[in-house]
């Protein structure tokens, strides 16, 4: 155990429906560019909701090249295809990553349910002897990560994380300590999560999705849940000296994380905002930071009426009077609730502000509740001298997760 | 040899809970496994008779109500209670009182294959019988994953750090590596480590389209082997810092002294041909702890009683511990247990502690005809009693992921 070993991100690819790069998926953040639209890949014409975040004209051959795909199903495309992206910003060649076992994190909350509830059907409609066992192999919740590792011939530590909306955050966790403990030189961590009739259907039955198909409004005192959307994102985190080693560009420094669990599970304000508040404070003390250090905040906010509260009461908690002037912001207003790929995704835009200085809004944001504590927010861009960043991620029911990026050049 | 890197705490199991198809509870679990007690019938909870085999490893009459005291046990699914009736246990045979643990340092770190696969099967139920009308929210609120570590931790009021590693048969060793990891840093006092699979038809039916399922018998590393047999359970080991185990004075049964993984990136649902990947994990291990292969004295095999894979574990075994392979006991004890999927690597890393604290190897039963391809010695159908200082867990699953936890005697 080497505790003075520093882990630094050196790539990040992102897949997602305002952009496949961490750079246009920022710019399209600050321009509020919303593509929350009528679903296509499957008929919600009987839904109560019928709009979504969708990934549209995904080819994962314009990612992968001319290749067989069958044996992957969506989940294990998209990660497959936005850990190549990160790879390559990484300078990470397919010759370079046969000479190393790199590790790969995939944070996910369903894998994809689509592959196993369709498995199952053809299993009761045609019979036992009729399903196929292309689809059995994807029916483990770690099938991306196994597809993925088999595809850029990762062989170090494999291992799918799921921490329910914080998934993907938790994986960028866990991958930076194995790269802290040196039991990985490199890591590739991040999360992926498809859109699919199965879970959409049952956030609808949930009541999850609100009062229907308007635009989220994070944080906003007439926000009225959120928007489901889909998508991918890595990071590449090596040691630093690794990186050095190898003239790699350094993209920000991952200084510290923490996580924590309300154990209402979402039911009571206060506890849940009790464990937004440990998982921030745990981070700030690995990185041996204080609140007035951070520059800005990127929050898991979505529109969901409770957990938008729980988030924003334990941000205060955690960082006392710099909530009040820290700037936020929180991009599921526009991706949607990409569930276990979001806190990857929140982490890919931010080292994207970092480099450009400029911080995206709150979309749709005009006011919170009386006393809301977080009174910078704004729904228009900021620039912001982005020396330490703060990603949080907070589940529905539970997990938190909160990480702290320091830009590179404090590294 | 089990000094920790300075800095580093040493970390003990003191606490053991099982819900398994042969028994509830340590004792009842330890006395069944060596006895030889299979857990394995024909299948009870769905209708098998539109497939060739039959046979499972249920946990029958599992009552979760005494476990839930605080939560509706209603309203979780079968691998949440499976896995909360395990915690309690691990924390009652710990000596811990849940009440008594501070909740911000306590945490939960499970695995699973399928998580709660029977929320889809009633999905699909709904949505072939009565449409998309009949479904209701259970894919958004019981199914995910995570939901088995979170149901504990909100059973039992922890707040700590809670992950599920979906890991599929591998699970349980991750989540163990993962806890061991995370009390040894000190960003936990107290962790629950484990895995738990509820069996369903979705599992069942798959393994069947491979043709891996044995028609009369599991009989890992016998010539005559037919395969596995999927199963369902839980398994739950209480962790903590070995110093703060010993202040108390609790009972150890073993330390965490190493863990290795790796991945195939070979196949989805093949091993590497040579055992590559799993002899990687199994010397990570040994390097972790600072151990040689012949410290080694009992593994707990992964062997779920599939051709294929008794013999490249063999294989592999020999790739990584050389001369010492011939020396070393591994028997699997899923020839009683059946292949309890997310729960396997869980309850077998149970089986190392046991192992370690008691003296007593359980058996490979069913063996009867010796494979010249898995020579090594399978403890045959007998419990032996024998000594054992160190003892490693292998699992081994879907997606290429190994994992190999080492577990030792707690020297002073």
């Amino acid at each position: 155990m080497s505790p003075e070993i520093r882990v630094v991100v050196t790539g990040a690819g992102v897949l997602s429906p305002l952009g496949d790069s961490p750079a246009a998926l920022h710019r399209a953040l600050c321009a509020g560019t919303s593509v929350l639209g009528p679903v296509e890949g499957f008929a919600v014409d009987d839904l109560p909701v019928r709009r979504a975040v969708e990934l549209r004209g995904f080819d994962p051959a314009r990612y992968l090249g001319d290749a067989n795909f069958r044996p992957l199903d969506r989940t294990g495309l998209l990660a497959a295809c936005a850990a190549r992206l990160a790879l390559d910003d990484a300078g990470w060649s397919a010759e370079r990553v046969a000479g190393a076992e790199l590790a790969l994190l995939v944070g996910t909350m369903y894998g994809s349910v689509k592959t196993i509830a369709e498995f199952d059907r053809r299993g009761l409609e045609a019979g036992p002897l009729y399903v196929k066992p292309f689809d059995f192999a994807n029916s483990v919740i770690n099938a991306a990560a196994g597809q993925t590792a088999i595809w850029h011939h990762l062989r170090g530590p494999n291992s799918t994380v799921s921490s329910g909306n914080a998934s993907g955050l938790q994986a960028i966790a866990l991958g930076a300590d194995l790269v802290r403990s040196g039991r990985a030189a490199v890591a590739v961590a991040g999360g992926a999560e498809e859109l699919c009739l199965e879970s959409f259907l049952s956030f609808c039955r949930a009541g999850a999705l609100g009062d229907g198909d308007e635009t989220p409004r994070p944080f906003d005192s007439r926000r009225h849940g959120f928007a489901l959307g889909e998508g991918a994102a890595f990071l590449v985190l090596e040691s630093a000296t690794g990186a050095a080693a190898r003239g790699a560009r350094v993209l920000a420094e991952v200084r510290g994380h923490g996580a924590a669990f309300d154990p209402s599970q979402g039911r009571e304000p206060a506890g849940g905002a009790a464990a937004v508040a440990r998982a921030v404070r745990l981070a700030l003390a690995a990185a041996g930071c204080e609140p007035t250090q951070v520059s800005a905040v990127s929050a898991a906010a979505s529109g969901a009426r409770n957990a938008d509260a729980r988030e924003a009461a334990g941000l205060a908690a955690a960082l006392g009077e710099r909530a009040a002037t820290v700037p936020v912001t929180a991009p599921k207003g526009l991706l949607g609730e990409c569930l276990g790929a979001s806190g990857a995704l929140q982490a890919a835009a931010l080292l994207a502000a970092m480099a450009a200085g400029e911080l995206p809004g709150v979309p749709g944001y005009e006011a919170g509740e009386a006393g809301f504590p977080l009174r910078s927010a704004r729904a228009t861009p900021t620039s912001v001298d982005l020396a330490l960043g703060l990603v949080d991620a907070v589940g529905l029911d539970g997990p938190c997760c909160a990480l702290l990026l320091g830009r590179a050049a404090e590294a | 040899m089990t000094v920790a890197p300075e800095g580093r705490r040493r970390v003990a199991v003191t606490g053991i809970g099982v819900v398994s198809p042969v028994g509830v509870g340590r004792e009842a679990f330890w006395a069944a496994l060596l006895a030889g007690k299979s857990g394995i019938a024909p299948v009870s909870s769905f209708d098998t008779s539109r497939f060739k085999v039959h046979l499972g490893a249920e946990v029958r009459d599992f009552d979760a109500t005494p476990f839930c005291r605080r939560l509706d046990s209603g309203e979780l699914g079968r691998a949440s209670l499976l896995a909360v009736a395990a915690a309690r246990l691990a924390l009652a045979d710990a000596g811990l009182d849940p009440a008594a643990l501070a909740p911000e340092t306590t945490g939960v770190a499970m695995g699973t294959t399928s998580g709660e696969p029977l929320e889809i099967e009633r999905f699909d139920d709904a949505l072939l019988g009565a449409g998309r009308e009949g479904v209701d929210d259970g894919l958004a609120t019981r199914y995910p994953c995570h939901r088995i570590p979170g149901q504990i931790a909100a059973e039992l009021g922890f707040g700590g750090v809670n992950i599920m590693l979906p890991n599929a048969c591998a699970a349980g060793n991750y989540a163990v590596a993962f806890a061991r990891d995370t009390l040894a840093g000190g960003r936990a006092e107290v962790m629950l480590a484990g895995g738990a699979d509820a069996f369903s038809r979705i599992t069942y039916t798959g393994f069947a389209r491979l043709g891996a399922i044995a028609t009369d018998r599991c009989a890992p590393f016998d010539r005559e082997r037919q395969g596995m047999v999927p199963g369902e359970g839980a398994g739950v080991l209480v962790m903590e810092p070995l110093e703060a185990a010993r202040a108390r004075g609790a009972r150890v049964y073993a330390e965490v002294v190493g863990y290795g993984l790796s991945c195939d990136a070979h196949h989805m649902t093949a091993s590497h041909p040579e055992g590559e990947g799993p002899a990687r994990a199994m010397l990570q291990a040994l390097a972790d702890a600072g151990l040689q292969p012949a410290d080694v004295g009992y593994i707990s095999a992964h062997g779920t009683g599939t051709a294929t894979n008794d013999r490249l574990e063999t294989l592999a075994v020999k790739r990584a511990f050389g001369d010492a392979a011939a020396r070393v006991p591994m028997s699997s004890v899923k020839s009683m247990l059946g292949h309890t999927m997310g729960a396997a690597s869980a309850l077998e890393a149970a089986v190392c502690c046991l192992v370690i604290a008691d003296g007593w190897l359980p058996p490979t039963i069913n063996y009867q005809h010796p494979d010249p391809e898995c020579d090594l010695d399978c403890v045959p159908n007998v419990a032996r009693r024998q000594p054992v200082r160190v003892a490693m867990n292998n699992a081994y699953a879907f997606g290429g992921a190994n994992a190999s936890v080492l577990f030792a005697a707690a020297a002073p």
